[in-house]
């Protein structure tokens, strides 16, 4: 077998020398995302599942945790996000964590309901772009699963028409899919 | 002992190559098909299945990773294709890699290059205008570039009839400036966009608001029920391919055609080096091609060949196509290969909001928009800037992805997101860019691609002309907006590079004389009769209109051109 090294520098003779190291790194399958990613913790994620659904509670229909809504955040963070952005998201759910255990001596996953809302509104009060960010994953990984889009909102994968103008129906939910 | 060569060769001969698959390759092969020729097509992209393929198509949204995101591995090596939406999540596979389409770029140049049969036709914005005299006379009357050696009347009847076989939804307006075409019935328009319709109107007159001119089949037709085509679901998921073969692709529609004839014969994976020039007859004799895969290469031969590559692609193709008679590239004469690069630039309007009306809704997911045609510089109005644009855009009513009060969460957050937003409403303009000699491509004269291609350099930058539209394309949308009765109305000048609108074209010109052109007005390279030249490259000027419909009858029409050409014995 070929040395690595020199694989990649027959490749890059063989296309002329016009490939960026990243882009040959890339085409070797080298994974190039500035090192690993942020190793979440059972912990971690149960931390967000409970989060999430403080700020997609369970109401008439079923809220955040049973949409299993951290999955998708855990993944997307992993996956789409620099390391930076990872850690500091994660450090913001710690520290909500790090204040519900300096006032009331437990885990935030151990609250009442009243104790983790007012921790939830501290942090945004606080931190509102760390806030913004977490309320805006929870936001889509529930209205984008299958109990968010088909329970809270109303799913029509195939309309199969379209009426720019129809009455709107009273209680009747906003489409699952809008656009 | 038999003559191995010639065996092969007879083999590897056809009456016709088409080199590309997109929206103008595809109606050269059903054509050329259909007028009784055996055809080869080649497509340097993968192959790609009609439904089997549209991977995402059908997916629930909770059945993709990242809901359409594209990951940090994916942005850091395709740093050119994740400049923009078209490469997401449940596209991605249909591009060129960035590794595999490798250009250089003096100036910022967006190339968007499919990796799959079928090109941009599966991936494109459907949206399917006319060109008009006011298009075809611009270059004359106002002494820029060159005219165009066509009007409006030589390519009329083909609109007609490609319009019919593609399919296209709109509503006519009698408009000399924007020709209708043979519609389907117009989709419908959202309650707002109805009442901006009436406003606009009754306060701006000459000024009309319709909806999009769409190749989405409102309704099918026996021309489109006969490929296997449906009507449209009003799904909104087109780009990732449509099972229902509701609207316009080259898999839809023109192969499925091709392919009955028994005269098809496609083969992708194909990458075409060179069109080879016989000096003896000044005729094009066939192409090199290296297949994509196995790198080995292949020569195939015709007597008519179409060159339908995409604007870039076919003019790359001929640049790198050179012989002693053709030594600047394959039709050349003139110098102005590769120059008068075009595209639309886009992406300056406004938008606003609309109060009230909350008891209206809608049903279904709308593949169009509204469209606004061009009213500047257009009878009595005068700009201190030449041409003009038109607006896409439209109205609808905000989801669940709407910015709410900034602290909210808990039950009153869902209980709000859960019921539809406000009605909003934008106008975005396309503008129509010169052609200017000082835009063009070239091909660099080392560096190589992994096909052994030398790659394209682009150095092309919208001009003043643009700049001062763009502001027109901004305060017009925000004083319609608001007369209209918007509140809150903003005007937003997006980032809009050569390339982005991915209506790129120009570099292969159509014109009367070969001292100034590469094409004549049938689409064919002035001292190479027998290569035409069909998709977007062949652009004398750009118009402010989408540009496919048009590649789509230059094509018909050269196809038919060809054809009879050969039976004249011309060819």
């Amino acid at each position: 077998m070929i040395p690595r090294r020199e694989a990649l520098e027959r490749l890059s003779l063989l296309l002329g020398g016009a490939l960026s190291t990243q882009v040959t790194a890339a085409l070797m399958g080298q994974v190039i995302n500035g090192g690993a990613s942020v190793a979440v913790t059972p912990e971690q994620t149960a931390l967000l599942a409970e989060l999430a659904d403080v700020i997609i509670p369970a109401t008439d229909t079923p809220g955040a945790k049973e949409a299993g809504a951290e999955a998708f955040i855990i993944r997307v963070l992993r996956d789409c996000y620099p390391m930076e952005e990872q850690e500091s998201f994660y450090a913001g759910i710690a520290g909500i964590d790090e204040a519900g255990r300096k006032a009331h001596g437990k885990a935030f996953v151990e609250l009442t309901p009243d104790q983790k809302n007012a921790l939830v509104r501290e942090a945004a009060e606080k931190n509102r772009s760390f806030f913004r960010r977490l309320r805006e994953m929870v936001v889509t990984a529930y209205f984008i699963s299958e109990v968010g889009a088909t329970q809270a909102l109303e799913y029509l994968p195939v309309p199969g028409r379209f009426e720019g103008d129809v009455p709107l129906k009273p209680g009747q939910k906003a489409w699952a899919i809008s656009r | 002992m038999p003559n191995l060569n010639i065996d092969a060769r007879k083999a590897n001969t056809y009456d016709a190559i088409v080199i590309g698959s997109g929206v103008s390759g595809g109606w050269a092969a059903k054509e050329l098909t259909e007028k009784g020729l055996r055809v080869l097509v080649l497509e340097r992209g993968r192959q790609f299945n009609h439904v089997a393929d549209y991977e995402y198509a059908m997916k629930a949204p909770w059945e993709t990773k990242y809901n359409g995101k594209i990951t940090l591995e994916q942005a850091a090596t395709h740093p050119k294709l994740a400049r923009d939406y078209p490469y997401n999540e449940t596209t991605e596979t249909y591009w060129m890699k960035d590794a595999d389409s490798l250009y250089e770029e003096t100036k910022r140049f967006d190339w968007y290059r499919p990796a799959i049969v079928g090109g941009k036709s599966i991936m494109w914005g459907r949206q399917c205008y006319r060109l008009s005299d006011l298009d075809f006379e611009a270059n004359a009357k106002e002494g820029i570039a060159i005219d165009w050696p066509i009007r409006y009347r030589d390519i009329e009847p083909w609109y007609s009839y490609v319009e019919k076989f593609v399919g296209i939804s709109g509503e006519a307006l009698g408009l000399p400036q924007l020709p209708d075409s043979e519609f389907l019935p117009p989709m419908d328009m959202f309650f707002v966009e109805k009442e901006v319709r009436k406003r606009i109107e009754k306060a701006f007159p000459g000024r009309h608001l319709t909806i999009g001119r769409v190749a989405n089949l409102s309704a099918a037709k026996e021309a489109q029920l006969g490929v296997g085509r449906g009507p449209c679901q009003f799904r909104n998921r087109c780009a990732m391919g449509c099972p229902f073969g509701a609207y316009f692709s080259t898999q839809s529609a023109t192969l499925p055609a091709a392919a009955a004839t028994g005269r098809l014969t496609l083969r992708p994976d194909s990458v075409v080096r060179e069109i080879v020039f016989d000096p003896a007859t000044q005729r094009a004799t066939g192409v090199h091609v290296r297949d994509a895969v196995t790198m080995e290469d292949h020569e195939f031969f015709a007597p008519i060949l179409f060159v339908c590559a995409s604007a870039l692609a076919s003019t790359a193709l001929l640049m790198n196509s050179k012989s002693e008679r053709f030594p600047n590239g394959l039709g050349n004469d003139s110098g102005e290969l590769g120059h008068n690069l075009m595209d639309h630039h886009f992406r300056a309007g406004a938008s606003g909001m609309w109060e009230g009306d909350l008891d209206r809704y809608f049903y279904g997911r709308r593949a169009n928009g509204i469209y606004m045609p061009r009213y500047r510089n257009v009878g009595d109005d005068k700009r201190d800037y030449l041409r003009g644009f038109g607006y896409q855009g439209g109205g609808s009513r905000q989801g669940w992805e709407r910015n709410v009060a900034e602290l909210s969460f808990g039950a009153d957050l869902k209980n709000e997101l859960v019921q539809p937003g406000p009605w909003t409403m934008g106008l975005m303009g396309f503008g129509e860019t010169l052609p200017n000699h000082a835009n063009h491509m070239s091909l660099h004269p080392e560096k190589r691609d992994k096909w052994g291609l030398p790659i394209v350099v682009f150095d092309a930058a919208f001009g003043e002309n643009e700049r001062k539209m763009r502001v027109d394309m901004m305060e017009d949308a925000r004083e319609m907006l608001e007369s209209a009765g918007l509140k809150n109305v903003k005007t937003t000048d997006g980032e809009s590079f050569p390339g982005t609108a991915i209506h790129e074209m120009g570099t292969a010109r159509m014109g009367h004389d070969p001292k100034s052109s590469v094409l004549n007005g049938h689409n064919q390279i002035h001292g190479v009769k027998n290569v035409f030249v069909t998709d977007g490259a062949c652009m004398t000027s750009a118009s402010c209109v989408n540009p496919s419909l048009t590649y789509m009858a230059l094509t018909a029409r050269a196809a038919d051109f060809a054809v009879s050409e050969m039976k004249k014995g011309n060819l």
